[in-house]
């Protein structure tokens, strides 16, 4: 009942995707822009830059399709994420299938011309394809840090682990991230 | 134990690094007279001049707000003026194979159900006489199925 008092900006992800299942479609708006700078940005970083928002579409498509399943065991900032690494994933698996590279060559850099000058660009590739080349608990540590600017103790709480551990599987990832530019 | 010290001030020295940089406060690489750390600390560099930390503008998350729900809307007029799978499966213009499956299967399971019936009566003796109803019922049979076909395939 007081529920329905709460602004929909107000309210908890929940209380949206609840209020959203009850016919608000405004509901979905909220939780859009409440969630995509964070899915925006993790898909940036992984991604080329001509996908992204492509991407991006797919993950806020797929989570409306499936929201009646949210059961609300974890956090939807959670799901989320796990939604989105998922469909990165397929992103990639698409285009192995389509046979492109698994990511752009260091060419098509040249051919892009948004975000930056075409030596960015290339330098931002040359990252991403480093980054995905990584295994997955160094790029996720890297990605809660960089991509969704979680503090090391939030991070640690996330992946149950204690402070300490966390930022050593961080210095890790960076060694391993450092290891793979240098090839 | 003095080896493992180092490692937590090592790994307490990047994060905070990290914390630095990304706090907008850039600085060169020179923290640290460690020429391990220091590499590490161009590598995060090199990671937050590729990737900028601005934020989404308003405009720009509007904007994809339209676009998404253009291509939802876009998707749900596809998917409803798409027929059904079964009436896709049965349409026997577009796929006449499918027609001829069909009337092939209709006609063996009619030919397992009529065949014991047309099988000879009696003692082996008492003759090879077939019934005649029963052949008649599957011609018949036979013969109403291939017209639905025939007509299936005319419109």
């Amino acid at each position: 009942m007081q529920n329905t008092l709460i602004p929909l900006q107000d309210a908890s992800d929940e209380d949206l995707i609840q209020k959203y299942m009850d016919g608000y479609k405004e509901a979905f708006d909220v939780l859009y822009h409440r969630h995509l700078p964070k899915v925006y940005k993790r898909v940036r970083y992984v991604v080329p830059e001509n996908d992204v928002e492509d991407v991006t579409q797919e993950i806020f498509i797929a989570a409306l399709k499936s929201l009646s399943s949210f059961r609300g065991d974890a956090k939807f900032g959670t799901w989320l994420r796990t939604l989105t690494n998922h469909k990165v994933a397929e992103f990639y698996r698409r285009r192995t299938r389509k046979q492109e590279p698994r990511l752009a060559p260091l060419s098509d850099a040249m051919a892009q011309v948004t975000g930056g000058t075409s030596k960015s660009m290339e330098e931002r590739i040359f990252l991403q394809r480093a980054l995905q080349e990584l295994p997955e608990n160094y790029r996720e540590v890297l990605l809660l840090r960089f991509a969704e600017d979680l503090q090391f103790n939030e991070i640690a709480e996330l992946t149950d682990q204690n402070l300490e551990a966390t930022k050593s599987l961080f210095r890790r990832a960076v060694t391993a991230l450092r290891n793979h530019l240098e090839k | 134990m003095n080896q493992k010290n180092e490692s937590i001030e090592k790994d307490n020295e990047l994060a905070d690094f990290a914390d630095r940089i990304l706090k907008g406060r850039m600085e060169p690489p020179a923290s640290t007279s460690d020429e391990e750390l220091l590499s590490l600390e161009r590598t995060l560099l090199r990671l937050t001049d590729a990737f900028p930390q601005d934020p989404l503008d308003d405009a720009k998350s509007k904007q994809m707000l339209v676009r998404l729900k253009a291509r939802m809307r876009r998707e749900e007029e596809e998917r409803a003026a798409q027929p059904s799978f079964w009436k896709r499966l049965f349409d026997f213009q577009a796929n006449p194979q499918v027609g001829l499956l069909v009337a092939v299967a209709a006609i063996v399971v009619l030919a397992i159900v009529v065949l014991p019936s047309v099988q000879p009566q009696g003692s082996a003796v008492s003759g090879t006489a077939f019934s005649g109803s029963s052949i008649f019922t599957a011609v018949g049979l036979i013969a109403i199925l291939l017209v639905f076909y025939w007509m299936s395939r005319r419109k």
